[in-house]
């Protein structure tokens, strides 16, 4: 590497650096931030919102925006929950089928999602909006408002069994990371949904079915929702209509944080992963130097300023809504 | 296909007038003047935070930190009623003034989109309420409330007084959107921002001033809201975000800014109302109504908003 | 091979392509020129599919087609090079040139980046492009884009049966010399694999490249002129219609500016990323020309008049007062009025009223307290619309919905009945009809009469000439010569385009 750093590669770099600073940064004020055990704890509680921020990611690629993420998850975790039940309640049956049949669900409801935005021309600010409350309401339909117990031995593994200090919904994350990392560089989709998000007129008049290209990012986007909500009942043992709380806000955050540009073509899967990983090392970080609890929110909403300060090229933007 | 571009401008108000008279039929006592008033009198906090967001999003951007405001409100004014008595208004709209202006310099300043800058500063907001209320519910005194804010929540003959405050507010908010500088100079930045910067006005004062009067809206709903149940907490108005947004999406003002307007908020907190209090008429049991809620919802807006203005629909 | 006949084309109130006939033969380079508004962009969208004609046919060896995209087109062998860059910026050269195209390269639901590359490598070579594949576009120059784009154009050349047309629309807008030889050396060659069509305002290259020449008057074809038959003058005389521009272009009422008067004054100054420094005097009743191509300068100067940028060095005076604060609304106050040249982006704003946008730059004057006097307001705009006599139904009607002549009206209105005597006018024409030209030619006179100030960076050269009491010729910043333009004393285009490139 050359003794001058470009612009360019500094910008790229800017939020994995602002993640390192973090870390150093926890690190002086505790040492014990710096171990197995709290990386472990840090990595857990990313998880599911890592899901659903690579889910979203996809979107934000394309210039929309999704916030139907609160209502897919639980629909889908209360599915799960119920077939999982109905089927014998344990991977060693054929219950396992729910696993597989979650992520289709958020994958049909994804593509619902994304048909009613393209087909209806509804911004999809709107029409995901929307149709995130249908997703919460048939949650709340299919529960009548109770909570599921998921306890089987074998499904909450994915909590209890370690594999180098990580349970194992960690390295199972990191492998679907990888296939969205696969999708997004190797797969005409992944592809297409750049060349939308670059420049949806041009893509067009060069042949591209831009509105395909939509519903199958929104479709995509709902299998990654489900993902966060199995690995969301892994890791409290529960379905309820409530499981999906908190994530809207808090995927779109860490995707933006991590350098994926709400204007579209801009960022990635990486991009989403460091996103997340800034977020809770900042709320873990808080818990860990002994932040009293009511200042978190805040303190997290001013670092949050801070880390979009810092890792966007704001030379390209020409103004900001 | 004339005809309907005819009527297109209408959609909002006739949808509203539609689902009216849709739920009158099925339920004649739902279109007595009294319970009509009742209910445009419960919604008036969710209508007031709705009318802040219209200037907010009239220009393009959002206002995430509008609940998160309204929270601290209550605590705010639950704390220092028994110290400040009926000032204590002028410190919660102030306040909200404050934390709007920050928002807005944030987004303009930083170039931080709103969605972010926004939701950030609602955090803030949470914190400090969290912090000045210790964390739990807070109580006025009812006969303090009463000398100083009870003129807000009575009635005038059948009419709720919080209509009252709401037509004062709405009729404001129409003059600064219809006859000022600065509701002229909103329009110009939501429709076409760089032209408006290209005649020499001040574009990002006006977008912090936006978002200014968003959290001033913002706080007035978090009073009334405190007043009405006569105490406060952190997270007591939570819930309130998306219907408010939902509100003025509905109405006719779409995020892509210059079009719409304070009227069409009016609208669109009916309809929301309306959509909302048709389930008691239907008898919707409790836990459908979310989903009967968002499958209108969706109904409701593909009928309401002008796709005229979208060039790619994103 | 490929020819059109009688084909006719109306939009309301327009009557864009009066029966033209016109006609591309194998391995020919065949030229388009045509004042702006005379029909050359509605009748390259016929050709390429963008329009569907409301008359006539359109035929290939002979066969009649139909398109009724630019897709159905590309399938027929008409290939498009936009003028405005229609590559997207974040993907890379290779995904761009085969956007849509995917398929050929996808083994169970993969792209197989090797063989793309490799099959973009083989596209670039046509074009001598020598650049990895892999770059992400907007990495590269706009000469590197502009072959790209021709790149992948003539995939066509794989993909469909029988004969290419390619239609470039400006190629050499921004580029330089070099780079414009290198692009007319590739096209010769090229000629073995396609026909052309080349559409430019600069008649030298239109010449020097053709093999034969439409010109375009008023949505007609006037004459076809053949290689070598013909000079730029004769050809511009058609184009225009008329032997002398003096009328055209209101030389007559040209007066003596006022020297002793200097408006603006610009003294060594610097702009981000260049080298050169800049000095000018601007007078009252003086129209000051800058000339030069897209890149040279010419906006920068403009933008930082009106305050939109920052220069590095130099001082910048307004009536004598130093700019110490670059802002728009500075420069407003002191009396400058930006005519930009994207007119329905920085121009007007559409969505609101003809009143709305005249008062736009100047509420302070019709309001109090911060309220608006609506009433007077709109009896301005009344007393414009009848003065510039703007085609507008009343005060109220939406700016977005009138036709570019008026819109440029009510921006012009906007500023001069805000007593702004320091005018920027960017491309003021851009995208008129003849009439309505000669309606902004009147106003620039006019606004001479009242001893305003006008910096003016023309569409055309013929437009600079005709309308400028001084010229500066800008390349790469720097200004290469001052020509003085006094009525029958003025430079000719060969004069100006030497300095130019």
């Amino acid at each position: 590497m050359g003794a001058r750093i470009s612009r360019a590669t500094l910008l790229r770099w800017a939020p994995f650096l602002v993640l390192i600073a973090l870390v150093v940064f926890f690190t002086i004020l505790n040492p014990s931030f710096f171990s197995l055990r709290n990386a472990a704890r840090i990595a857990l509680a990313a998880t599911p919102a890592l899901m659903v921020a690579i889910g979203v990611t996809f979107i934000l690629i394309m210039g929309s925006i999704d916030l139907s993420m609160e209502g897919a998850v639980s629909v889908t975790a209360v599915l799960f929950a119920t077939v999982f039940l109905q089927l014998g309640g344990t991977l060693a049956s054929w219950a396992w089928i729910a696993l597989p049949a979650a992520v289709l669900a958020g994958a049909v409801f994804g593509m619902l999602n994304g048909w009613l935005h393209v087909k209806l021309q509804i911004p999809s600010f709107m029409a995901s909006l929307a149709f995130g409350f249908v997703g919460t309401g048939l949650a709340l339909m299919m529960t009548g408002g109770d909570r599921i117990r998921v306890e089987d031995e074998l499904f909450r593994g994915l909590l209890t069994f370690r594999f180098a200090g990580f349970p194992l919904m960690v390295w199972l994350a990191f492998g679907f990371v990888l296939i969205a990392w696969f999708i997004q560089t190797r797969t005409t989709i992944g592809r297409n949904l750049y060349a939308v998000g670059g420049g949806e007129e041009l893509a067009h008049a060069s042949g591209l079915n831009t509105r395909r290209v939509r519903v199958i990012g929104f479709t995509l986007a709902g299998a990654f929702y489900a993902l966060g909500a199995l690995m969301a009942v892994a890791r409290i043992g529960i379905a309820e209509t409530a499981t999906g709380n908190n994530f809207m806000f808090i995927s779109i955050t860490s995707a933006v944080v991590g350098g994926v540009a709400l204007w579209g073509g801009i960022g990635g899967v990486w991009n989403a992963v460091v996103g997340v990983l800034i977020v809770n090392v900042i709320n873990n970080g808080m818990v860990v130097i002994g932040l009293p609890d009511y200042l978190q929110d805040g303190v997290l909403g001013l670092m949050v300023i801070l880390a979009v300060v810092l890792s966007t090229d704001r030379r390209l933007v020409s103004f900001v809504k | 296909m004339m005809d309907f571009q005819r009527i297109k401008p209408h959609l909002p108000w006739l949808t509203l007038v539609v689902l009216t008279a849709f739920v009158g039929i099925a339920n004649p006592t739902f279109l007595a003047p009294s319970n009509l008033l009742m209910l445009a009198g419960d919604i008036v906090p969710l209508f007031i935070m709705a009318l802040g967001l219209t200037f907010a999003i009239y220009i393009g951007g959002i206002d995430l930190s509008a609940q998160s405001m309204a929270n601290l409100v209550t605590v705010i004014a639950s704390i220092y009623l028994a110290s400040m008595g009926a000032f204590v208004a002028v410190l919660c709209v102030l306040a909200g003034f404050l934390f709007g202006t920050l928002s807005g310099v944030i987004t303009t300043k930083l170039k931080v989109p709103s969605f972010i800058s926004t939701l950030a500063i609602g955090g803030v907001a949470f914190s400090l309420a969290q912090w000045l209320s210790g964390q739990k519910a807070l109580f006025m005194d009812a006969s303090q409330r009463d000398a100083s804010f009870g003129w807000m929540i009575g009635r005038t003959g059948i009419i709720p007084n919080e209509l009252f405050l709401a037509a004062a507010l709405l009729l404001l908010c129409l003059f600064i959107e219809r006859r000022t500088v600065l509701g002229r100079a909103l329009k110009a930045v939501g429709a076409g921002e760089l032209a408006a910067a290209a005649s020499g006005l001040n574009v990002a004062r006006y977008k912090i001033l936006a978002f200014a009067l968003s959290g001033a809206l913002a706080a007035i709903a978090g009073l009334l809201f405190s007043v009405k149940l006569s105490g406060g907490a952190p997270t007591i108005a939570n819930g309130f975000l998306l219907p408010a947004i939902v509100a003025v999406l509905v109405g006719g003002t779409p995020l892509t800014g210059g079009v719409g307007g304070v009227l069409n908020t009016v609208i669109g907190t009916l309809i929301v109302a309306v959509i909302r209090a048709s389930m008691l008429y239907f008898e919707i049991d409790a836990t459908r109504q979310q989903m009967v809620f968002g499958l209108v919802l969706i109904a409701a807006i593909a009928l309401t908003i002008d796709r005229s203005k979208l060039r790619v629909v994103k | 091979m490929y020819q059109l006949k009688a084909v006719d084309k109306k939009f309301p109130g327009v009557h864009a392509l009066k029966a033209v006939d016109f006609e591309v033969k194998r391995g020919e380079v065949v030229g388009l020129v045509g004042e702006n508004g005379a029909g050359k962009s509605t009748l390259m969208k016929v050709i390429y599919g963008a329009y569907q004609p409301d008359g006539g046919e359109i035929s290939i060896d002979g066969r009649a087609v139909h398109f009724a995209n630019p897709r159905q087109a590309m399938e027929q062998g008409i290939g498009m090079v936009f003028q405005e860059q229609s590559l997207i910026p974040n993907l890379t050269v290779m995904e761009n040139v085969f956007l849509g195209q995917e398929a050929q390269f996808v083994r169970f639901g993969v792209i197989n980046r090797r063989a793309m590359a490799a099959a973009t490598r083989r596209q670039l070579a046509k074009v001598k492009l020598d650049i990895d594949p892999g770059m992400v576009t907007a990495d590269l120059s706009f000469a590197q884009r502009q072959l790209v784009e021709l790149a992948k154009v003539l995939t066509l050349e794989e993909r469909v049966e029988g004969d290419l047309v390619i239609l470039l629309d400006e190629p050499t807008s921004v580029l330089n010399r070099e780079e414009v030889e290198l692009l007319f050396g590739l096209v010769r060659e090229l000629t073995s694999r396609a026909s052309f069509i080349f559409v430019s305002h600069r008649m030298d290259e239109v010449m020097e490249l053709s093999d034969r020449i439409y010109v375009m008057k008023d949505g007609q074809v006037v004459d076809v002129v053949t290689r070598g038959a013909s000079d730029v003058e004769a050809i511009q005389k058609k184009m225009v219609g008329r032997s002398v521009d003096k009328e055209y272009y209101r030389e007559p009422r040209q007066k003596p500016y006022d020297p002793s008067r200097v408006l603006v004054e610009m003294d060594r100054v610097r702009f981000p990323g260049r080298a050169a420094e800049v000095s000018l005097k601007l007078h009252a009743g003086e129209v000051l020309c800058l000339v030069g191509t897209e890149g040279s300068g010419r906006e920068a100067v403009l933008r930082t008049i009106f305050g939109m940028r920052t220069p590095l060095a130099g001082r910048v005076s307004i009536k004598g007062r130093e700019v110490t604060r670059f802002s728009p609304r500075n420069a407003v106050e002191q009396g400058v009025g930006y005519v930009p040249r994207e007119r329905k982006i920085e121009g007007i704003v559409a969505g609101m009223s003809v009143y709305e946008n005249m008062t736009l730059s100047q509420m302070r004057r019709y309001s109090g307290a911060g309220v608006l006097r609506t009433g007077e307001e709109k009896a301005l705009a009344r007393d414009w619309i009848k003065k510039l006599s703007i085609k507008a139904h009343s005060e109220f009607a939406d700016c977005g919905n009138l036709s570019g002549g008026n819109q440029q009206k009510v921006v012009l209105s906007k500023w001069r009945s805000g007593g702004s005597d320091i005018m920027l006018l960017d491309h003021p024409t851009r995208g008129l009809d003849i009439g309505a030209k000669e309606d902004v030619y009147d106003m620039i006179r006019d606004m001479s009469d009242d001893g305003v100030g006008v910096v003016l960076v023309a569409d055309t050269l013929e437009e600079a000439i005709g309308l400028s009491h001084t010229i500066l010729v800008l390349k790469d910043g720097v200004i290469q010569q001052k020509f003085d333009g006094a009525p029958g004393a003025k430079p000719t285009l060969f004069d100006l385009l030497h300095y130019m490139i």
